[in-house]
């Protein structure tokens, strides 16, 4: 369906598409907190990143949290107090991750208390990566297609981090199993865009995680809004979250598994 | 369900009742209205007696009229726009039955827009119609030089265009599925070329076409918010004539003649832009595709003097492809075959056979792997409509319509996945209706009826009941075997009150039901929107609107201008939720929401129909607004298509016998969109943050196009004309999407990137006809 989305955007471009850069005035809302925690079946510690939203015109940068308490809890009842590291960074101390688990989040900032829970998938291993190529536009273009076999039950979801020569590539590749349920997978990770291309000899990296399906809907959300189709996609919105109490972000519990290869 | 039918019933009988006792000493005048040179029947002439200020009629969709009245010695007055007015005796010792024929007007000058005629006094009472004259709509200045039925009607006001360019409309705040776009009486699902930048109407084989604003006759069925009722040209019956136009991204031709002499005669007619042409001859682009062709092709028969066959189809395709890789391509058939039959000179039937399809299909290849996507549409379509001049003041319409509609979601096919058979769906649609337009005086003209929609479920797929989004229990049903039926009565009226010669006030209701619905997650129009019917989660959508007219002339008629109020209320409006996955979720149905909506608003329109210098200037002012639980915290906000101030300004100005030139101006407040609060950073990327929906605005939209036409003279048999126009004269950047990203050389701070589509657009078209 992206694909489709693209096409139109080329067709639009070549129909004199032209972009310049404008001034808008713009509502500033009342700043937010924005929770992103994870957990992993690796080793950890593992970490919760808590910071505030700032208005469009300021520099982005992660403006911490400081002032607050973070527990995270286990289905064994093991609490772990998260130490403050720096800037908004809190690092779990004991606890740890494993498949099918299940992990509870409590943020205490300015007596406001938000929560969130998560279970972590069972891992669906990652076999290898697989060079894929296509002709485009009379040059031939590369991307990375990660090997796996998706588990006969249905409702298997995926997230992958696409690394080109340690740049990360900021498009957000969400797979799910609808219509692939059971079968090794054959659809590649889209390959960045035009500035991010994928030449001969580039390493690239990809870190697969096996996520929840809150976890799916929420980055989801964001890859459908960045959609590049005529009047910009669907309507942005918030992406829909497993945080209760009003802040923004994502709490997931997820597996891990990291390769790398190199085009030729 | 009875209870339904019974009141349906009632008002039939009533409606039957009210009808005055019909006089016997009185005899009929009936017959054809036609072209004299081409023979095409003319629709909504309107054919008076002038000894009988209080008799006339107006010409039916096939030009089919009928009088009654005393027996004597009378002149008809016979008049339609474009036309002369024809005067004829008549002597009536008995029923008689008489084809008038009318001559075009020598004079150039047509008028685009023409709601009323000079003698408007026996115009139905109809509410928010325009009918759009379409060998005059070349004059008005369109993108790419391709003179277009839909981008002409955008231009009135009440309809708004769905983007730069785009052929897509909305009416009085409703959704781009909510209008009912007819072919020769076959729905078109998808209306557009070319991603919405053409439409699929070749103005070179349409008649006619009238755009309805919501109080359609009980006759029309099925969307809520607009009827365009297009008609495709029958074709010359005297002589065979080639038509055609040569412009930069397409061409296309149409040849018409007798297959007998005043008796038959046919019309086909091509189109097909070569855009691709232009990408071979680039070397980046030499194997991208995308093009698009139609056809439309009529037949008519007159098998004696009471009955007249016709049989027309349109078919049309888009293709889009990157080299042997990606391809997609959608497209419409129709076909209508059509039996006019003359039962007595009172009562005019006809019936109609109706087939249309709507399908797209995506493929995806990557050496030895491959991957399909499907969806179809499917209608068969049996309609009777009934005709009654029950009297002078009486014309009763009534009918049946069935519709067996087959729809297939989108469905997945390919060598690495499992590909799901959906069965599709199959819903039946059946309508009754009665209407009758009642000319109580002089004065007092009053359209009233009732239609009766239902929409039966039948088998295919499974369907699930949810209860908040959670699957409570399923229905299988076999492929032939009936499920839910949902039955709603639609009532309508409309009155037209004629305060003198010049002025007259309308007011008028009319319930609309939709049973099917486009499910859609961007928001311009995709090919590969999906169709769904009503389920038992989905329930018919309702519209409820209420309308207020005043029209009156200025200037010895020269003028005319109309306003026009109107309230709509929405019900069982759908959307998604937020991140849901629509394409690939094994049933849509699980992430829908459901709401309602309302709009309101008023339309000024000042068209000016005599003299060199014709055209219009149209304002709307407008709310729309739309409430879903689970969007906007359950909360109101505005539709994308809300926007509060929209004026355009169409004029054409005849120089001379050889060159007419003509502008069209438009303004409009900019879309309603959703623009970021906040910002933050999570994992190294600036992701944005969000509060209410659509309670920001685009920036306002304005342009001005113009065009210059020079007709050489006419010959006996060849005649050309050239057309040169220049859309968005002074080059504005209006936004067709405003975007946030980071700025490449700070990645700290944010940018915020306008892109404009279309700046100076010059284009040339050569027209000709032998």
């Amino acid at each position: 369906m992206k694909k489709i989305f693209f096409l139109i955007s080329i067709c639009a471009t070549l129909l004199i598409g032209c972009d310049k850069e404008i001034s808008l005035v713009l509502d500033n809302n009342e700043p937010v907190l924005v929770i992103d925690g994870s957990i992993t079946d690796q080793a950890g510690p593992y970490f919760v990143q808590l910071s505030m939203t700032s208005p469009i015109n300021n520099p982005t940068r992660v403006i911490g949290v400081n002032n607050a308490r973070v527990f995270i809890t286990d289905q064994a009842g093991i609490k772990d107090s998260l130490e403050f590291v720096s800037n908004g960074l809190y690092r779990t101390k004991k606890i740890r991750g494993t498949e099918g688990g299940t992990y509870n989040l409590e943020v205490m900032v300015d007596q406001k208390k938000y929560t969130a829970s998560s279970s972590m998938p069972q891992k669906v291993n990652l076999d290898s990566l697989r060079i894929n190529t296509f002709p485009f536009n009379g040059e031939i273009r590369y991307s990375v297609i990660p090997v796996y076999l998706d588990p006969v039950t249905l409702g298997n979801s995926y997230r992958f981090i696409q690394k080109i020569n340690d740049t990360i590539d900021p498009t957000f590749h969400i797979f799910n199993d609808n219509l692939n349920n059971g079968k090794v997978n054959q659809r590649p990770l889209r390959g960045g865009d035009e500035k991010l291309k994928i030449k001969p000899r580039d390493n690239v990296f990809v870190e697969m995680q096996c996520i929840s399906n809150a976890t799916y809907i929420y980055y989801n959300s964001l890859d459908q809004q960045s959609g590049a189709g005529p009047g910009g996609g669907t309507a942005p919105s918030n992406p829909p979250s497993n945080i209760v109490g009003g802040a923004l972000g994502i709490f997931s519990a997820h597996t891990v598994q990291r390769k790398t290869i190199t085009i030729r | 369900m009875r209870k339904i039918l019974a009141t349906f019933l009632l008002v039939i009988s009533l409606g039957l009742y009210c009808l005055p006792l019909m006089a016997q000493q009185n005899v009929v005048l009936s017959g054809t209205v036609r072209d004299k040179k081409t023979g095409e029947s003319l629709i909504k002439a309107v054919i008076r007696i002038q000894e009988l200020p209080n008799a006339g009629i107006i010409s039916n969709e096939y030009g089919f009229y009928s009088l009654s009245m005393p027996k004597g010695n009378y002149v008809a007055v016979v008049s339609q726009v474009g036309y002369e007015t024809l005067v004829q005796k008549i002597k009536l010792d008995s029923s008689v039955s008489i084809d008038f024929k009318l001559e075009t007007k020598n004079q150039l000058r047509e008028v685009v827009v023409e709601s009323s005629r000079k003698n408007d006094n026996l115009t139905k009472a109809q509410m928010g119609t325009e009918t759009i004259n379409m060998s005059a709509i070349s004059k008005v200045p369109v993108i790419f030089g391709e003179k277009d039925l839909l981008k002409t009607i955008q231009l009135l006001p009440g309809v708004k265009s769905a983007g730069e360019g785009n052929s897509g409309f909305f009416v009085r705040g409703g959704g781009a599925d909510q209008n009912l776009i007819l072919l020769d009486e076959a729905p078109v699902y998808n209306a557009t070329h070319l991603l919405g930048f053409f439409s699929t109407f070749n103005s070179d084989a349409i008649k006619d076409a009238t755009i309805i604003k919501g109080n359609s006759g009980s006759q029309y069925g099925g969307r809520l918010s607009s009827v365009l009722d297009v008609k495709m040209k029958e074709g010359n019956n005297q002589d065979y004539t080639v038509n055609g136009g040569l412009g930069l991204i397409s061409s296309k031709v149409s040849i018409e003649g007798p297959l007998q002499k005043n008796k038959s005669s046919f019309i086909l007619s091509g189109r097909r832009t070569y855009a691709d042409m232009f990408l071979k001859a680039t070397e980046k682009f030499k194997d991208n595709i995308l093009y698009f062709y139609d056809l439309n092709a009529k037949a008519n028969y007159q098998i004696n003097a009471k009955n007249k066959v016709y049989i027309s189809g349109y078919f049309g395709r888009d293709e889009l492809g990157l080299g042997q890789d990606f391809g997609i391509d959608w497209g419409n058939k129709t076909g209508t075959i059509r039996w006019n039959k003359i039962i007595s000179n009172r009562l005019f039937l006809n019936t109609s056979l109706i087939y249309s399809d709507y399908n797209y299909n995506v493929k995806l290849k990557n050496g030895a792997t491959n991957f399909n996507i499907n969806s179809n549409i499917k209608d068969v379509n049996l309609k009777q409509d009934y005709t009654l001049y029950a009297n002078g003041l009486n014309t009763l319409r009534f009918g049946f319509n069935s519709i067996l509609h087959t729809i297939t979601p989108s469905t997945f096919s390919g060598t690495v996945i499992n590909s799901v058979a959906k069965e599709g769906r199959n819903g039946l649609e059946n309508a009754l209706y009665l209407t009758n337009n009642y000319r109580a005086n002089n004065q007092l003209t009053i359209d009233y009826g009732m239609r009766l929609s239902m929409y039966t479920l039948m088998g295919g797929d499974v369907y699930n009941i949810y209860e908040n989004g959670v699957v409570k229990s399923s229905v299988k049903l076999n492929r032939s075997s009936f499920g839910k039926t949902y039955a709603n009565l639609e009532p309508r009226i409309t009155t037209n009150y004629r305060i003198n010669e010049e002025t007259s006030i309308k007011a008028g209701y009319a319930r609309n039901v939709q049973h099917l619905h486009l499910l859609s997650n961007s928001v311009a129009s995709s090919p590969s929107d999906q169709w769904i019917g009503n389920s038992y989660n989905i329930k018919p959508e309702i519209a409820d609107q209420l309308s207020l007219g005043y029209v009156t002339k200025l200037f010895k008629s020269n003028f005319e201008f109309t306003a026009e109020t109107y309230y709509k209320y929405l019900q069982n409006q759908i959307d998604y939720k937020d991140g849901a996955e629509i394409n690939t979720v094994s049933d849509v149905e699980s992430v829908l929401l459901y709401g309602i909506g309302r709009a309101y608003g008023l339309e000024l329109l000042l068209k000016k129909k005599e003299g060199r210098l014709t055209g219009w200037i149209g304002y709307t002012l407008s709310k729309t607004e739309r409430k879903i639980d689970g969007i906007n915290e359950g909360k109101w906000y505005n539709a994308r298509q809300d926007r509060t101030h929209d004026i355009s300004v169409v004029g054409i100005y005849e120089l001379n016998s050889r060159w007419s030139i003509s502008g069209v101006f438009v303004y409009n407040t900019g879309d309603a969109v959703t623009y970021p609060t906040g910002k933050y950073n999570l994992q190294g990327q600036t992701l944005y943050q969000y509060a209410a929906r659509n309670a920001n605005r685009m920036p306002a939209y304005h342009r001005l196009d113009f065009s210059a036409t020079y007709e050489k003279n006419k010959t006996k048999r060849m005649h050309g004309s050239w057309n040169f126009s220049l859309y968005n004269v002074y080059g504005r950047e209006n936004a067709f999407r405003i975007s946030f990203k980071d700025d490449p050389n700070d990645p700290t701070r944010t940018q915020i990137i306008r892109t404009a589509l279309f700046r100076w657009v010059p284009s040339v078209t050569y027209q000709f006809k032998f």
